[in-house]
This record gives structure tokens, C-alpha cells and sequence, in this order.
């Protein structure tokens, strides 16, 4: 990113449920965030609307109202923060519901502290980056080409799927950051809900021999019940791809 | 609906139309039963009146006293109206409008007595037509014969003029009452096709369709009333459903979030930690199955939410995102897709089924099965199936695999929580799909049958 330290992105939490709320706010704090609390729909509209915040993540079922109905007040105040759902309404109608009245994400309790925070992560990055959207990311020596829709290491064109594609750009939009089998299913495959077999890993394996064997080192890492980051210079320079 | 809809109006109109034919018509029958009678009782009157007058005449100087009322009434009365005779027993004719005794008529009865009454016919219409007469015929003491009759035409005439009045008004009271039946139905069934209109519009989904404007204070009205009533009803256990669903989803899964939270900060060992973590999953899982089952059950038939969807594309999708694991497992799957298959449906709900079924047969099946998906148009629905070269279903599951949390007891070591097939059906049912599951030799086969989105 930038070598100027950017100021600490502000996170508004609107949740009533304390236990929640805390594991909330101490995602919000790894990511170096300011997280500001309040607990019921009126005070977090009345604070959502009054600006100045990246991130708002919103519970459902408050007293006082709906997250989801806050999104286009808020949105009508002319607030341009990233609007989250945290909630227990977290069937596949809920969360489609949801994203298609405005929310950037919809995450289902119970939920995951890391999927929490890969989460935050990723809208925190979609925040910063702002609309730009570059035809060209180059990570090191791999390349690849948004428009064209290739992916290239140096010289060599490394054939991938359609589906394979969507995967390495939205793995490679979050680079450097973990990305979990829910974000990529909800994002690549747009699924809402969970299969029991982990189909995702199959094709990130996939995916993952394929540029490795292209770049001749590991490209897309495991992490350990977590998920996969996307990182061509983990083992390399120690230099953070740029995007 | 459309086509019963004709049929009874055309009842309605010919069964409201044949009642008023017939009690008009039998009304104008008894009218003229009743003229004809009256008539008739008129000319026997008449008659009876010239008899008694010629009694009373032959009372008092007999044959000539008869004579000369015959000849007095023979001047006025032509024989169309009335004929009078009166003969001595030669045959010479004393008095009368008649020349001679007319052929094939016997003398009958007591001198004048209205009784026996003969009826005959004579050729002495103008022209020499015939003409029906009412009358008698009677041998007085000394031989003398004597005959009076009065002419049926009058009464003919009035009653023909009766039957040429009443054939027009029967034919315009025919067309009169086809009209009124025509307008009764129209006005009757225009208020049950609001009523089944309105009832279409919840079948395709709108439960919170009603009838606008003022209900009448009438039966139809009531009819109206006891729908909306019902209507309101049905959408209130919907709504609370929903709202249950809610409540539970958001009464569960807040302490199971808890929970999770406080596991993270549990001092244990890492293995132990992911495994509760695990379980809260499962659980979880199992809860948003049932909740999507029952909340597809509540909603079954109904639309909201509801888009054109390419099952085709879908279906290609799914195939594609599940062909890797396939590979890795042993397995061939293989799709036969035929492109273009749409479908009024919840995208996500039918992602759903095809997970579920791809996921059940890579979960069942070992390596070197195969696996088949296809989708192929027909007349009006879209066959879907899946089947595989699997185990199979046991016999003693077959017929109820798709109720909640029924497992085969030989499956109790593969993960799953039993729910996979029930949602397949909650969904099918919801989106007013059939489904089979046809007997196999060998292997697992399902057919669901989506009703296509007309064109």
C-alpha cells in the first residue's frame, strides 16, 4: 500500500448483544481500526448518519428497528461507508435479502472471529482502494490482466478457467489478507450458504498447483482453519505485491 | 378454471331462460284453455237459452207457436251464426234457415231439453265450406222434427285470433327471457369471477391480494367478506411463521455465538477448540436446513421473490464448481444439459438442491462410480435428474428419505444430518415442482420436474 501511514479507519458497531459486540470491537482493534460502540437502532442511525465512518456494521433484530432498513437511510444521509450485517438471521434468504438491500456484506452469527476479521479486512481494503479499478495488477512476476482476463508469470501465459479467473481476482484484490471457502463461495461462485463438502478447496488447490508450478513457488497459501491468502512474495523479497 | 367459467354462464342463462319460457308459456296455455272454455260455455248458454224460449213457446200453442218463433229467428240468424228446422212428418218443412234435414243426423233426446248436445259439421259456409255446429236434434209428439244448432265459428274465430296473438308473444317472451337469463348470469357470475380472480392471485403468491372497493351488503358481499377474513388469516400464520423462524433464529444462534466467542478464549488445546468450534458449525448447519425447509413449507406455491432463472446455466455452474472433487474422489461426473431451461424461481433455493444432490452423491458413492446429471425440456415442464451408479437407497428408507432427519442406519458413519433430501422436497414443492424417485436397479436416480416459466 502506501508507505504514508494512513489514519486508523473508523468502525461503527450498532449491536446489543454484549458478547457480540466484544468480539466485534476486538476485530475492529486487530485491524487497528477505532471502533465506537452504541446498542440500539436509533442511537447507531442517528451516528451512522452523522458521517465520517468507513466501516458500519450493523446487527438485526435491535431494539428499535431492522440493520437492514437503516442501510438506506444511511445511504441517504450521504454516508459512503462500507455497511456490514452481523446477524442471527443467517439463512441464504437472509443474507441475499440483505446484499440486495444495500449491505456490502452480510456475515451470519454464529460467526467466526477470523471470518470476522477477513471480513473487515476486505472491506476495509475495498474502503481504501476507493472505485479505482486497474486493468493490471502485477504481483512480482506474475501478471495479471483484468480486461483480457489472463493471468501471466513473466513470459508464460498460465491457462485458467472462466471460474479460475474470478478466483485469482478476487483472491488477488485481497492480497496479502486471508480470505475464507464462505467469502470465496459468496464472491466467486455467489452461494450463499455452506455445503458440507469443502468444494472450495478443491479449486483453490487447483489453482494453486497451476501458478506454482508457472511462478515456481507458492502462490496462494494455506492458512490453517482460516482460509487462503494470496501472497507471491511471502517467501520471496519480503516487498508486499501492489495492487 | 377459464373454461368452466363459459359453461356455467351458459347454464346459468339457459336454466334462468327455460323457467321463464316455461311458466310464461304455461301461463298463456291456461289463458287460453280458460278463453276456450268460456266460449264454449258462452254457445252452450245460447243455446240453452233458445231452448228454454222454445219450450216455453211449444208450452203454450205448440207447433205453430214454434213455428213462428222459428220463422221470426230464421230471419235474423244466417245459417254461419245458427241454423233452425222444424219439419212435420212428411219432411215439408215448417219453418227454418235450412232447406233440408241435414244427412246422418237421428233425432235425439227430450223435446227441449239441453241435452244430448250433438256436434256435426255442414257444408253451409260461404262457398259451401264446413262449418262445425253445436246443437240438437229431437222428434216432438205428432212426428214433427225439429233441429237447432248454433255455428262453433264465432268461438273458432276468437281463439285463432287468442293463437295468433300468443305465437309472436311466446317467440319475443322466449327472446326476452334468454336475455334476462343472459343479464342475471352476467351480473351473478361477474361477482364469483371477482371472487376466483382474487383466489388466482393468492394461488400465484399474493397473499396480501384483496378485492377493492365497497362490498355489497348481500350474499356476495358476505362471500367477500369471509374470503378476506380467511385471507387475512392465512397471511397472519404466514407472517407469524416467519417471525417464529426469526425469533428462534435469533434466540439460537445469539448464545451460540456466545459460545463460539468464549471458545476462542478458552485456555485449551488447539485441536479441542477447533472441534466444539466444528460442532457449533454442524449445529448451525442443521439449524438453517430446518429453518430453510420449514420456511420453503410455509411458503409453498407462493412467489415473492420469485425470478426468472436459467436452470441450464445454473445447473453448468454447479456441475463445474462440483467436477474437481468428483475427480479427485474417483468419480465421473457427467452433465447433459440442454441450454435454455428457465424457471420462475429463488436462484439460491435451487443452488441449494443441486448442492445437496451433487454433495450426497460424491458423499455416497466410491471411486469408479459414475455420476449423472441432465436437464431436458419437455411440453411443459423441465426434467431434471440426478442420478448415480452408487449404493443406492435401502429399502426400508425409500418412501419416506424425504422427511427431516431420516438416515439409512448403514449410513450412521458419513457425516450429514439427514435434512439433504428433505429440503430437496421442501423446495421442489415450493416451487411447484414434482419430484420422483423411480426404482433403480442399481445406484440412486431423482427426478424433479420444474414447471417452466411460460414464454
Amino acid at each position: 500500500m502506501q508507505d504514508t501511514p494512513r489514519p486508523a479507519p473508523r468502525i461503527l458497531i450498532v449491536e446489543d448483544d454484549l458478547e457480540a459486540a466484544e468480539a466485534l470491537r476486538s476485530a475492529a482493534l486487530d485491524l487497528g481500526a477505532e471502533a465506537h460502540l452504541v446498542d440500539t437502532y436509533d442511537e447507531g442511525l442517528a451516528q451512522a448518519s452523522s458521517g465520517g465512518w468507513d466501516i458500519i456494521v450493523f446487527d438485526r433484530m435491535l431494539p428499535g428497528g431492522d440493520g437492514i432498513d437503516a442501510i438506506a437511510r444511511i445511504r441517504a444521509a450521504g454516508s459512503t461507508a462500507l455497511v456490514m450485517i452481523v446477524s442471527a438471521l443467517g439463512r441464504a434468504a437472509n443474507k441475499i435479502e440483505g446484499l440486495e438491500k444495500g449491505a456490502d456484506d452480510y456475515l451470519a452469527k454464529p460467526f467466526d472471529p477470523d471470518e470476522l476479521r477477513a471480513r473487515l479486512r476486505a472491506l476495509q481494503r475495498r474502503a481504501s482502494m476507493g472505485g479505482i479499478d486497474n486493468d493490471l495488477a502485477v504481483f512480482g512476476a506474475l501478471e495479471i490482466r483484468m480486461k483480457a482476463r489472463t493471468v501471466h508469470v513473466g513470459a508464460t501465459h498460465v491457462p485458467v478457467s472462466p471460474k479460475e479467473f474470478e478466483l485469482i481476482s478476487f483472491l488477488a484484490r485481497n492480497a496479502g489478507e486471508v480470505v475464507t471457502r464462505m467469502q470465496l463461495l459468496e464472491n466467486v461462485w455467489n452461494l450463499h450458504f455452506d455445503p458440507q463438502t469443502n468444494v472450495v478447496d478443491v479449486h483453490v488447490g487447483r489453482l494453486r498447483r497451476k501458478l506454482e508450478q508457472a511462478a515456481g513457488q507458492p502462490v496462494i497459501h494455506t492458512e490453517r482453519g482460516e482460509g487462503y491468502v494470496f501472497d507471491p512474495a511471502r517467501d520471496g523479497a519480503g516487498a508486499a505485491g501492489r495492487a | 378454471m377459464r373454461h368452466r367459467r363459459g359453461t356455467a354462464s351458459l347454464r346459468v342463462t339457459l336454466g334462468i331462460a327455460a323457467g321463464i319460457i316455461v311458466i310464461s308459456l304455461s301461463a298463456m296455455g291456461l289463458q287460453y284453455q280458460l278463453t276456450a272454455r268460456a266460449l264454449a260455455a258462452r254457445q252452450a248458454e245460447l243455446l240453452e237459452t233458445d231452448l228454454e224460449a222454445f219450450a216455453a213457446n211449444y208450452q203454450q200453442r205448440r207447433i205453430p207457436a214454434l213455428r213462428q218463433a222459428i220463422d221470426f229467428r230464421s230471419e235474423t240468424m244466417v245459417p254461419d251464426e245458427a241454423i233452425y228446422l222444424l219439419q212435420d212428418r212428411e219432411g215439408v218443412k215448417l219453418a227454418g234457415n235450412i232447406d233440408g234435414w241435414p244427412l246422418g243426423i237421428a233425432p235425439e233426446g227430450a223435446r227441449f231439453a239441453p241435452d244430448p248436445v250433438l256436434v256435426y259439421h255442414l257444408p253451409l259456409g260461404p262457398g259451401g265450406t264446413e262449418i262445425a255446429y253445436r246443437g240438437i236434434a229431437r222428434e216432438l209428439p205428432g212426428g214433427f222434427r225439429f233441429l237447432t244448432a248454433r255455428a262453433e265459428t264465432p268461438r273458432e274465430a276468437t281463439l285463432a285470433r287468442l293463437r295468433a296473438v300468443i305465437l309472436p308473444v311466446a317467440a319475443g317472451l322466449v327472446a326476452l327471457a334468454l336475455l334476462a337469463g343472459w343479464l342475471t348470469s352476467r351480473w351473478v357470475l361477474a361477482r364469483i369471477e371477482r371472487i376466483n380472480r382474487l383466489a388466482d392471485r393468492v394461488a400465484a403468491g399474493d397473499l396480501s391480494a384483496r378485492l377493492p372497493g365497497q362490498r355489497p351488503d348481500d350474499e356476495f358481499g358476505l362471500l367477500e367478506t369471509h374470503v378476506h377474513a380467511m385471507l387475512d388469516r392465512i397471511e397472519a400464520l404466514n407472517r407469524a411463521t416467519q417471525s417464529l423462524s426469526d425469533l428462534i433464529a435469533h434466540e439460537l444462534r445469539t448464545p451460540l455465538n456466545r459460545i463460539l466467542q468464549k471458545i476462542r478464549a478458552l485456555d485449551a488445546p488447539g485441536e479441542r477448540k477447533a472441534e466444539l468450534e466444528a460442532e457449533i458449525h454442524a449445529t448451525t448447519r442443521t439449524f438453517n436446513a430446518l429453518l430453510d425447509i420449514s420456511s420453503a413449507e410455509a411458503s409453498s406455491g407462493t412467489r415473492p421473490g420469485f425470478s426468472p432463472v436459467d436452470l441450464s446455466e445454473l445447473a453448468a455452474e454447479l456441475v463445474e464448481l462440483y467436477q474437481p472433487l468428483a475427480e479427485d474422489k474417483g468419480l465421473s461426473l457427467g452433465a447433459d444439459l440442454s441450454a435454455g431451461c428457465i424457471v420462475l424461481a429463488e436462484r439460491n433455493l435451487i443452488a441449494q438442491v443441486l448442492t445437496n444432490l451433487l454433495d450426497n452423491a460424491i458423499k455416497f458413492c466410491a471411486p469408479g462410480d459414475t455420476i449423472a446429471l441432465s436437464l431436458h425440456p419437455s411440453e411443459a415442464r423441465h426434467l431434471m435428474v440426478v442420478e448415480d451408479s452408487g449404493p443406492g437407497l435401502p429399502a426400508e428408507i425409500r418412501s419416506e428419505v424425504t422427511r427431516r432427519f431420516v438416515r439409512a442406519e448403514r449410513d450412521r458413519a458419513v457425516p450429514g444430518h439427514g435434512l439433504g433430501l428433505a429440503l430437496v422436497q421442501a423446495v421442489a414443492t415450493h416451487h411447484g415442482a414434482r419430484l420422483a424417485l423411480p426404482d433403480t436397479a442399481k445406484g440412486f436416480r431423482i427426478e424433479i420436474s420444474w414447471p417452466r416459466l411460460a414464454d
